[in-house]
């Protein structure tokens, strides 16, 4: 059985200095080129701090940013032209914030109505048996559909959102945050929505989040980004409690925990590279407490390290570390 | 229908749609009126005065009649720039919104294009195509709205780019429609209210652009006349017979100010800003309305806040974003507030110095003692020298907390000259040390740097700087470091906490993270709508809620090391503080509900010796309360 | 600083080219034929056809764009037919009195009204608010030619405390006080519109910028409410007020057209309309070209200004 989606180099690259005609001046290299597989069924986390590149890779597997280089390929068939209604139809997204992302102008019934109607052409009856059952589906009441998308919370809204793109009928679902714009106590609902919602209808997620605890809390494997890399891929239950690049060391290190005293686990004060200006070799180099002259002289790549985890560095953390 | 029942709770723009309506009546009246014939001379009758016998409002040098030359002359005016209007915001939004949702090259070589329309004086513009054209009625109404194109192509372009980078155009695509549809079923509908505020507000200045060309002798040609032409016809018996000017000036002059009533009614109905009153500047301290007797200072706190109530008062509607709040915090230690959003921890931290945006804030009730004195309701002069200079604040979003236009040297320094007379070159020298004490790297540079200059973790940096800056006693940090990544977080916190223990400060922290609060505070306030349902120290508190929100709020939130499992949720939304229920706020989705928890309002009540609970039933007996 | 005005100067080339561009389309539309409308109906058609071939308008548009254009590089705008002089002179000597009028009118309403706008803002609501309020609302209504007319009976021919028209006295002397007594009233008339629309705007602007986070953090500073209010919130309104008062300049020089009218100002507002009235095409041309050229880089001073207070724009 093949994998549910195989990304192969892919990569983006903006433009910046835009100019009328001719060739912008220069490129922030958003997304390196990055390849990842994800199995039927599973779950991807991804993680990293702002601007390493999350949304980037979530709207090219989406169709929404055309890729720069590299292929997707959905259960084994490449996807490459960049239609989003082709896409669409393989592959969903529900957004980060919940409210932006229905039109304020549009009942809910409307909003719903639109995948069924555009991708798969479904009749006004067909329409309606199947917005009942994907409501059903996630604990909405059918007289929500003719009201319009303010008169919702975040959660709610964010579950209309997961209703929509369950009604494209994807089996792949890219979650970009879908629970930092909720309150912690809506955020589990909606969180544990979306196991039952997995289970139900055999999906398969990336999960992007910033947050640590979370992310370990709904994924099978967990991919850490960085600059636009990916650093580390593990088992969830791996990559956080024995992490083997300095990067996920220095994230699971930062994150507050009850019952683990205060302490800045970085010691310099430095932050992320300048994108416009990237660094020589590891891009984590000047943060890096294990850094050495090989790290500035090449880019690490992802090496298998144990257990099924790899990491892209050069002095790897060991068990004992 | 809301929009109609905005509109006509505005008195002004009533009046406006009332003039309007009977002007726009009379014009469409005007032919089956009465009037003589507005274009027969009759030089022997040459400038009757106003209230003369046949002719009301008098008649002008040719012995027309004025009153019916106005009727028609309203007419023309009126249609003119109405057609105006309709034929500039149609075009110019078109061509908006095409620039807008495709941007790119698209957008560019169209907004060249109206960049360069735009840099004519208008009027030249129309000048110029009035001297294509040659004069007259309809070619002055070509020339007036080609001009305005521009401008409104330009404003709704603006306005597109906005509509066409919101996430729901994204999933728009994603649900199969193409560019066509989507502009047509997703962004055009966003757009038109801002196309009509447009129209209304111009509307009457296109009126008067009509009139004025008519005016020049461009636009209409006698004998037919529009008030412009009127009333240029008369400028040359101004002097003798001012009211043949009077009439149509004055005319034009009411019309066009009954529009702009209406259209900025319009505007302010359409635009959902305005609509909560937020548009509203907020005064220098919160308003104070406090009916009942004020509480006296008790206990050792430097700050302390005894039944503090803060209401926002939106339209007819009062939210209780703050309901009686009793917190105290001792030199020194470190307090924090945890909650959900909207549980009133930012309005509770920012009624103590008066910061509460008022209007709509209002602080009904309670006091907040400093030192024994009371700060609700003192003087402004009380208060602004006491901010920031003993008890200062660090906010969450550090861009938007720091002044875009001032480099950070600068906002130091004036947070030092606020307070002390000092050189500035005294003040610079501090500035840079104030810089260093937070860790910043090469402070002698970075003082000159703007706050769009530095990343996110720096800014907040030079946040607590400038809450330093005049040593303060109590430092009131709101989710200081909610915007950061959790890298830079964890740096912030500790210089946090080194910078209390090395100076002693009292610190009030607001948070919604138990992680930061098990790290940082001594102490822990759990609110919930609006109120303290739980207090005491960390880790007792930690260890074993005994509130049931705490205990189930802990439960929903994940936490690191523990592996993939399912989070425990709690039903339902909290509730909104302008229809809180009777008795316990968190009845509605506490498992252990009774009809006694619904009856009256629940104290906040001691719980063993140092924890204090707003419940009946509590997790854990008391016993365990020091666990 | 100096690379971002030559920058700003190089890229305003294009856009003058732009509106020769466009002024020269547009001059191309008159219908019929310029000749006959210069000479006259009367004309014989060997004059007419002379005179073609005297203006190149035998030749393609094209051509013939880059002959005027290349004309008037070397500073021939070509000679005014109504006037029978050169048309350049005429223009740089009528632009003088229109740039002393909208000058001083622009300096008025600029100062009156963000002045007024920052006033209203922070009494919100109060007295002096709505005053400003019902006075902007006034001043933006009333058409700019009609309050002239009422100022001159009121204030010229009633009270006498200035003269009615024209520049200078037709007899006496041609001094600095002269000129005032007869600049005042339309500079004032000239004003009132610009000065609601800018009292208006910076309202608005003050009114956004007062409720932004760092407002709070100054006042959570301790900073006195004066400073708050003309030190912090001007200063960050003022970046939304520039670009407005750029605008408005060419609405002020836009309304210099009437107010030339209704005061027998000698300007270039005057000056086009008559040339339109007579069809004196080559006036029109150099006069829109030579007025819009000048606001080009009236505009350009103002993204000047707008980046010095603004160190976000790059410069
Ligand atoms: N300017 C305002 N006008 C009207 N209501 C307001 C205003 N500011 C706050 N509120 C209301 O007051 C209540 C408390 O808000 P507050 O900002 O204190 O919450 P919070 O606990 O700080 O939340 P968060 O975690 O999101 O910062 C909320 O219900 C909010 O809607
Ligand atoms: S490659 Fe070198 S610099 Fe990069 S993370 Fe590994 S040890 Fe650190
Ligand atoms: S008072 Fe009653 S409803 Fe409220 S938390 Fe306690 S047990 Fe639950
Ligand atoms: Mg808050």
């Amino acid at each position: 059985m093949s994998a549910a989606l195989k990304l192969t180099d892919l990569s983006k690259t903006f433009p910046v200095g835009k100019r009328l005609f001719g060739a912008p001046k220069a490129g922030v290299k958003a997304v390196q080129p990055l390849s990842l597989t994800v199995e039927q069924g599973e779950t991807l986390g991804i993680v990293g701090e702002s601007g390493c590149g999350k949304s980037t890779l979530a709207r090219m597997l989406v169709g929404l940013l055309p890729p720069t280089t590299g292929q997707i390929e959905i259960d084994g068939a490449p996807l490459d032209n960049a239609d989003p209604a082709t896409f669409g139809q393989k592959i969903q997204y529900v957004f980060q914030d919940p409210i932006s992302s229905l039109n304020p102008r549009k009942t809910i019934r409307q909003i719903m109505d639109a995948p069924l109607r555009h991708l798969h052409g479904m009749d006004a009856k067909a329409r309606t048996a199947r917005i009942a059952e994907i409501f059903a589906a996630v604990n909405l009441r059918e007289e929500f559909l003719d009201r319009y998308p303010h008169e919702f919370s975040g959660g709610q809204a964010q579950r209309i959102g997961i209703a929509r793109a369950l009604a494209a009928d994807a089996r792949i679902l890219i979650l970009d945050e879908p629970v930092s714009a909720l309150d912690v106590s809506v955020q589990a609902q909606v969180l544990n929505l979306l196991a039952d919602l997995k289970q139900k209808f055999g999906l398969t997620y990336i999960f992007i989040s910033h947050d640590l605890a979370v992310v370990e809390a709904v994924s099978d494997r967990v991919a850490v980004l960085y600059f636009g890399s990916v650093v580390e891929v593990g088992p969830a239950d791996q990559v956080f409690a024995a992490p083997r690049h300095p990067y996920t060391r220095l994230l699971a290190d930062s994150a507050p925990v009850v019952g683990r005293a205060l302490a800045a686990p970085e010691a310099k004060e430095t932050e992320l590279p300048d994108p416009l200006n990237p660094p020589e070799g590891c891009a984590f180099r000047a943060r890096c407490p294990r850094a050495t002259e090989v790290c500035a002289g090449a880019v690490p790549s992802l090496e298998v390290q144990s257990d099924s985890v790899s990491a892209a560095c050069f002095h790897p953390l060991a068990d004992t570390d | 229908m809301s929009f109609l029942r905005l509109l006509s709770r505005n008195r002004l723009a009533l009046a406006g749609l009332i003039v309007m309506s009977v002007v726009v009546l009379l014009a469409l009246l005007t032919p089956i009126l009465p009037l003589p014939d507005p274009d027969v001379t009759n030089t022997a009758e040459r400038f009757k005065k106003p209230f003369s016998e046949r002719a009301l409002l008098g008649t002008d040098h040719l012995g027309r009649d004025l009153a019916s030359r106005l009727m028609w002359g309203t007419r023309l005016s009126l249609a003119v720039g109405f057609a105006a209007a309709v034929a500039a915001a149609t075009i110019g939004a078109a061509i908006g919104v095409i620039a807008g949702f495709y941007g790119g090259r698209v957008d560019n070589v169209i907004m060249r294009g109206v960049d360069m329309l735009m840099g004519f004086p208008y009027i030249l513009l129309a000048l110029a195509i009035v001297a294509a054209l040659g004069p007259g009625l309809l070619n002055a109404l070509i020339a007036v709205a080609a001009v305005n194109i521009p401008f409104f192509a330009r404003n709704i372009r603006g306005v597109t780019v906005g509509i066409a980078h919101k996430e729901f155009v994204d999933a728009a695509r994603l649900c199969g429609m193409s560019n066509a549809r989507i502009i047509i079923t997703e962004v055009v509908p966003n757009v038109v209210p801002v196309i009509v505020i447009a129209m209304s507000t111009t509307i009457g200045w296109m009126i008067l652009e009509t009139a004025g060309l008519s005016f020049l002798g461009l636009g209409s040609q006698p004998p037919q006349a529009d008030l412009g032409s009127m009333l240029g016809e008369a400028r040359s018996a101004l002097i003798t017979n001012p009211h043949t000017s009077v009439v149509p000036g004055a005319m034009i002059l009411v019309i066009v100010m009954a529009i702009n009533l209406l259209g900025d009614g319009v505007r302010d109905a359409l635009d959902p800003r305005l609509k909560s009153g937020a548009l509203s500047r907020p005064m220098p301290t919160t308003m104070v309305r406090r009916t009942d007797p004020v509480p006296q200072p008790e206990g050792d706190g430097i700050l302390s806040l005894r039944n503090l109530q803060t209401q926002f008062h939106v339209k007819d509607r009062i939210y209780k974003a703050v309901g009686g709040v009793d917190l105290s915090v001792r030199p020194g230690e470190c307090l924090g507030i945890i909650g959900e959003s909207g549980s009133g921890k930012s309005v509770t931290a920012l009624s103590i110095m008066g910061l509460v945006a008022s209007p709509p804030g209002v602080i009904t009730g309670g006091a907040v003692h400093y030192k024994g004195e009371d700060l609700i309701g003192a003087p402004y002069e009380t208060l602004r020298h006491l901010r920031g200079d003993r008890v200062a604040y660090i906010f969450q979003d550090p861009l938007a907390t720091l002044h875009p236009l001032y480099t950070v040297g600068a906002q130091l320094i004036e947070a030092i000259q606020s307070h002390h007379r000092t050189s500035t070159s005294e003040a610079r020298a501090r500035a840079i040390e104030l810089l260093k004490s937070v860790r910043i790297p090469n402070a002698e540079a970075r003082v000159d740097n703007y706050p769009h200059e530095m990343s996110g973790g720096m800014r907040q940096r030079v946040g607590i700087a400038m809450a330093l800056a005049n040593d303060p006693e109590v430092i009131i940090a709101d989710e200081p470091t909610t915007a950061l990544d959790v890298t830079v977080q964890a740096q912030i916190l500790a210089l946090l906490d080194d910078l209390r223990r090395e100076r002693g400060l009292a610190i009030i922290f607001i948070t919604h993270d138990f992680g930061v609060v098990a790290q940082l505070c001594d102490r822990v306030a759990v609110m919930y709508a609006g109120r303290i349902v739980e207090e005491g120290p960390t880790d007792a508190i930690l260890n074993a809620p005994a509130h049931p929100y705490t205990a189930r709020l802990m439960a929903c939130v994940p936490e690191l090391g523990q592996g993939r499992r399912q989070l425990a949720a709690i039903p339902g939304l909290p509730p909104v503080v302008d229809k809180l229920p009777a008795g316990c706020a968190f009845a509605d989705r506490c498992p252990k509900a009774a009809s006694a928890c619904r009856s009256g309002d629940i104290d906040l009540g001691p719980f063993g010796p140092a924890r204090k609970i707003r419940c009946i039933d509590p997790e854990i007996p008391v016993q365990e309360a020091t666990a | 600083m100096t690379g971002y005005i030559v920058k700003r100067l190089i890229s305003a080339v294009p856009v003058l080219l732009g509106i020769s561009v466009i002024v020269f389309l547009i001059m191309a539309m008159i219908p019929g034929d310029p000749a006959t409308a210069i000479l006259g109906s009367y004309a014989t058609p060997e004059n007419v056809e002379k005179l073609n071939r005297d203006l190149g308008l035998d030749k393609p548009l094209v051509q013939r764009y880059f002959i005027w254009l290349g004309n008037m590089l070397q500073g021939d705008f070509g000679r005014s037919f109504s006037l029978n002089r050169a048309v350049l002179d005429e223009v740089l000597e009528r632009f003088n009195a229109t740039l002393l009028l909208a000058g001083t009118s622009f300096v008025i309403c600029s100062i009156l009204g963000v002045a007024a706008g920052v006033v209203s803002a922070a009494r919100q609501y109060g007295l002096a608010d709505k005053a400003i309020t019902f006075a902007v609302l006034l001043g933006i209504s009333i058409p700019s030619f009609f309050l002239g007319m009422m100022m001159i009976l009121i204030f010229a021919v009633n009270l006498r405390w200035f003269p009615v028209s024209g520049m200078w006295p037709i007899y006496g002397a041609r001094d600095l006080s002269a000129l005032i007594s007869h600049l005042t009233l339309p500079a004032i008339a000239l004003a009132v519109v610009a000065t609601g629309v800018i009292a208006r705007l910076s309202r608005s602007a003050m009114l956004e910028v007062l409720r932004q986070d760092f407002i709070r953090t100054a006042r959570a500073k301790g900073v006195h409410e004066r400073s708050v209010i003309w030190r912090h919130g001007l200063r960050a309104a003022m970046v939304s007020i520039i670009p407005v008062l750029g605008i408005q300049a060419g609405f002020v020089l836009s309304g210099a057209v009437y107010i030339e009218m209704v005061f027998q100002w000698p300007g270039v507002g005057r000056m086009l309309v008559d040339a339109i009235l007579k069809r004196d095409i080559l006036l029109v041309q150099g006069g829109v070209v030579f007025v819009a050229a000048c606001y080009v880089l009236f505009n350009i001073a103002v993204d000047v200004a707008q980046s010095l207070l603004d160190p976000r724009i790059k410069a």
